[in-house]
């Protein structure tokens, strides 16, 4: 197996890497858009998702990775697995599928498996995508490229957390829960206002152009790929603290307060912004709890809030198509009014 | 001496020891004696050479199911995919411009990963794969995709090399040894070389004084150095392999010109005072050096000079025209953001709503629907005997095949031919500009693509090529200015050029037209009403020849005939605009646009009425009404 680039060797990047963290900390807060030009590294954070997160617990032999813990059989491998005896389990890393994006239909929600209907004439479903991503984060790079079918497809899915089969004589529904962590350079083409909505997080990724920095990057990209598992080992210390941080905060998250005057400011905010309907506030108020979660602090504070707006709200404003102006700025200017008051 | 073609054959013989880690090369070349020399030279390096048609499905890249065999057998069958390669091994993928995008997204994926991802029956597998990309495509014409491009190390381009040969000794020595090697622990010797830090510096500062901002680039660069000195039997990583590495890697991608080194400012030339030790003496500029004993090395390089005459050798094939293109900012880079297309997709094997079965060979894309196979297969079972070995339930014959089938919707592309002439500036710019503004808006909803082509003084220029992103088409509009004579005909020409191309990739192009049709300048680009006329009529024939739908919004302030009768001979509705608003321009094109003719009462009453304009006020009726 091809071993990934560890996520603590990643140089920069700061924005990125924080909304990742907030989104391991925190799944609900939705996935991350990262918008950049190429060869930036945003694949390269992605990839290295995997390794840093802990391993999951998962039913051995269902095919969509549920839950021993989990009292809701609504998968067909699980209820058929539950219904007998005593149900195995084990563990698996968290799953980072990467949806290409030429993927036709039927490898994305699955479809009815040709070995057996051919070999043996049973209909049986064959699992996708969506159902290898369940639980873990489902990568599309490029995904302003992606073709309607296939954003109509996950944008009903990404909502739901379910994946509903109905074709080919085939009628299954399985759980697909995944983050949902897209790529892209919108210079190329823009994305539909439904599909961006499904992103919690969106992060503006630049090439550092600090020399520095760069040189950083490609001496420890030299270092990975001239011994990968020595160098993975070498980092193995900051991945495993890294890892033990994101632990405790998804433990502390629970006991985070969050006071009613902030989230009066949190609908503010929105209000200010004229963001359509309410989930911004709500990724708004959860990513602001993870961060608050990944600091180790017990509520949340403006200072949380000023941090994770322009992450969370910056993608979800009626946008002008013609308006140059960087949204950026947009969210910055209701923050200093709302805020500032 | 020939330096472009020696960095063509150190690329080839880099490739073939390393194809993975450089990930391969984007081959811009027209079939010709020069490719065919260079790919004979791989060849001859790389025996293993593999050749991959752009035509391949997901499933032969990938592995998969074999259906043949898995029907014989009466069990499953797997094959193993092309892009599966436990050895370094190169591919060769011609017509690389033509690459569907789903095969260009597969492709860059595995270069990524390194790995074959896992499909439905196999577990991901470590693949050890470089890309040799063929790209045919001319000038105006789509590259490879983007995503693709990015990806591949090395950019060669041999389309304006003469002819191939005149290498230098150096170079033939490389050549004459390389086959007699161990490639296995050349790459080691490679990728353990050591690096100091001021090379890498010198690389990064390269890069970014040529405007090249992916680290891709950066790595493939420090990669091909290595590489290079390896070839040369070398310990260390010298000038000359960096300054190759540069012109194989950087030069290519460059989006900017450097500044002339008077122009460069102090400071960078005093932090790199700071960083270095004082008393070093500056790296002597070792001459070409016979390749077995490279010369002792000084103590360590100065990471500004090395970094300048890094620059000047990645600056030692670059032509000066593309040099001075750069330092204009006219393109970015020259290799351009393409997206890499098949042709004609509309009807599809593929995607797109869902038609009925019909029978059909499951191949070159096309999807077997399994549930119309078995439906097929059934009632003949009693005439087929299965033969006695077979576990199979079904005999399933290949009669019995039924293929998906989709209809794909193709893309639309408006074009909006501006008017930026003198005369049509004087009123109307502003105005044409306000239109095309909300037609832009109109567009973004619904995911059309635009495309910008102005026209004034001698020749049209398409301002902005075909795209979705709106915010660059605003830019490119709000950078025309207006002024000059109308070369109408070139207008129509070049249209004519960007519409049949749209055609080509399977989009439905119409153009929106805004002039006052009157044409004063010729396709020759000489002065004379007569003759500009008489040539905006000859193409505006052309274009009716091609069917293709057009709009001609009369920007003058009364109609005018001439614009009529242009219009007339385009097969183009006219609508005339006196005293019209960008709203009325917008409503009519989108009447054109969704098939309906446009408003013919508004347009004949306009036509009669040109000097009561205030009668007629209908910018919030809806023209389909």
């Amino acid at each position: 197996m091809a071993i990934p680039f560890p996520f603590s060797a990643i140089v920069g990047q700061d924005e990125m890497k924080l909304a990742i963290q907030i989104v391991a900390v925190d799944p609900k807060v939705g996935g991350v858009l990262a918008l950049g030009d190429r060869g930036t590294g945003k694949s390269t954070a992605v990839r290295a998702l995997a390794d840093l997160l802990p391993p999951i617990h998962v039913v051995k032999g269902c095919a969509y990775g549920c839950d021993p813990q989990s009292q809701l059989a609504n998968c067909p491998d699980c209820s058929r697995l539950k219904a007998g005896s005593k149900i195995a389990t084990e563990s698996k890393p968290v799953p980072v599928i990467d949806l290409p994006l030429g993927a036709t239909e039927d490898r994305v929600v699955g479809a009815l498996d040709l070995e057996q209907a051919l070999s043996q004439g049973i209909k049986a479903f064959s699992p996708g995508l969506l159902a290898q991503a369940n639980r873990g984060f489902l990568y599309i790079d490029e995904v302003n490229l992606l073709e309607d079918h296939l954003v109509d497809l996950l944008i009903d899915v990404a909502a739901s957390g379910e994946n509903v089969v109905e074709r080919e004589g085939l009628s299954i529904r399985h759980p697909a829960r995944f983050v949902l962590v897209g790529s892209g350079n919108p210079e190329e083409g823009e994305l539909r206002p439904q599909l961006l909505d499904r992103f919690g997080l969106s992060v503006e990724v630049r090439t550092p152009q600090d020399l520095d920095q760069r040189v950083l990057v490609i001496k420890r990209r030299d270092a990975f790929e001239r011994d990968p598992q020595a160098f993975r080992d070498s980092c193995a210390a900051d991945n495993e603290a890294l890892r033990k941080h994101i632990v405790k905060a998804r433990k502390g998250l629970e006991k985070v307060h969050t006071g009613d005057d902030l989230l009066r400011t949190c609908a503010q905010l929105c209000q200010k912004l004229g963001t359509d309907g309410l989930r911004a506030e709500l990724t708004l108020m959860r990513a602001s709890r993870a961060y608050a979660a990944l600091q180790g602090k017990k509520s949340v504070t403006t200072e949380h809030l000023r941090h994770i707006a322009p992450l969370a709200l910056r993608h979800r404003l009626r946008r002008n198509p013609l308006d140059d102006t960087g949204s950026g700025t947009r969210v910055q200017r209701a923050l200093e009014e709302v805020l500032g008051a | 001496m020939n330096l472009a073609w020696d960095d063509a054959l150190w690329a080839a013989a880099a490739l073939s020891i390393d194809p993975c880690g450089l990930r391969g090369v984007w081959l811009r070349a027209p079939h010709g004696p020069v490719r065919d020399e260079w790919l004979a030279q791989l060849t001859r390096l790389h025996p293993a050479l593999r050749r991959v048609p752009g035509h391949a499905d997901s499933e032969r890249l990938l592995g998969g199911l074999d259906l043949g065999a898995t029907l014989h057998a009466g069990r499953a069958i797997y094959q193993p995919g092309v892009l599966t390669q436990p050895d370094p091994t190169l591919l060769l993928l011609p017509m690389a411009e033509r690459l569907p995008d789903d095969t260009a997204a597969i492709l860059g994926q595995v270069l990524d990963q390194g790995q074959v991802p896992a499909g439905r029956q196999q577990t991901a597998q470590d693949t050890f794969i470089g890309l040799v990309a063929l790209d045919e495509s001319l000038e105006d014409e789509p590259p490879m995709a983007g995503g693709l491009q990015e990806r591949l190390g090395i950019w060669l381009d041999l389309r304006h090399m003469g002819r191939a040969g005149g290498e230098d000794d150096n170079t033939r020595w490389m050549l004459d040894t390389l086959p007699s090697m161990d490639l296995s622990a050349l790459r080691a010797h490679a990728l353990h070389l050591d690096m100091e830090d001021a090379v890498v510096q010198a690389v990064c500062q390269t890069a970014h004084t040529l405007g090249v901002d992916s680290l891709r680039a950066c790595l493939a660069t420090v990669k091909l150095a290595k590489l290079l000195a390896a070839l040369r039997g070398s310990d260390q990583v010298q000038e000359e392999d960096l300054g190759r590495a540069a012109r194989l890697v950087l030069t290519p991608r460059a989006t900017r010109a450097p500044v002339p080194p008077d122009q460069q400012a102090a400071p960078p030339e005093a932090e790199a005072q700071n960083d270095s030790p004082p008393d070093q003496p500056p790296p002597s500029d070792p001459p070409e050096q016979p390749p077995a004993d490279p010369p002792p090395e000084p103590p360590g390089f100065d990471p500004q000079d090395m970094a300048e005459l890094m620059l000047e050798a990645a600056l030692a094939t670059l032509p000066a025209d593309v040099l001075a293109l750069l330092a204009d900012h006219k393109t970015a880079a020259p290799a351009g953001r393409g997206q890499g297309r098949s042709g004609n997709r509309k009807p599809s094997f593929l995607r797109g709503t869902p038609l009925p079965p019909r029978p059909g060979n499951p191949r070159q894309g096309a999807r077997l629907h399994v549930l119309a196979t078995l439906n097929a297969a059934v009632p003949r079972q009693k005439l087929r005997r299965l033969p006695s070995h077979s576990r199979a339930k079904l005999a399933i014959r290949t009669e019995d095949f039924h293929v998906h089938r989709y209809a794909e919707h193709s893309p639309t592309c408006l074009i909006f031919a501006i008017d930026a002439s003198g005369s049509a500036a004087l009123h109307r710019l502003a105005e044409a500009k306000g239109a095309v503004e909300l037609l832009l808006t109109q567009s973004y909803a619904r995911r059309d693509q635009v495309c910008v082509i102005g026209f004034r003084g001698t020749q049209a220029e398409v301002l902005l090529p075909p795209t979705k992103s709106l915010v660059r088409a605003k830019r490119s509009l709000s950078g025309l200015p207006g002024g000059g004579g109308t070369p109408l005909a070139c207008a129509i020409e070049q249209c004519l050029q960007v519409a049949l191309a749209e055609k080509r990739l399977g989009h439905s192009p119409s153009l929106v037209m805004l002039s006052d049709g009157r044409p004063n300048v010729s396709l020759q680009g000489q002065g004379g009403r007569a003759q500009a006329l008489e040539d905006a009529l000859t193409l505006a024939r052309v274009w009716r020849g091609h069917q293709l739908p057009a709009i001609w919004l009369d920007t003058s302030a009364r109609p005018e005939p001439q614009a009529q009768q242009l219009a007339q001979a385009m097969g183009a509705h006219y609508v005339p605009l006196p005293m019209a608003n960008s709203n009325r321009m917008a409503q009519a094109v989108q009447a054109v646009q969704s098939g309906n003719t446009p408003p013919a009462t508004a347009t004949a009453r306009a036509a009669w009425q040109p000097n009561a304009p205030s009668a007629q006020t209908p910018v919030w009726r809806n023209p389909g009404a």
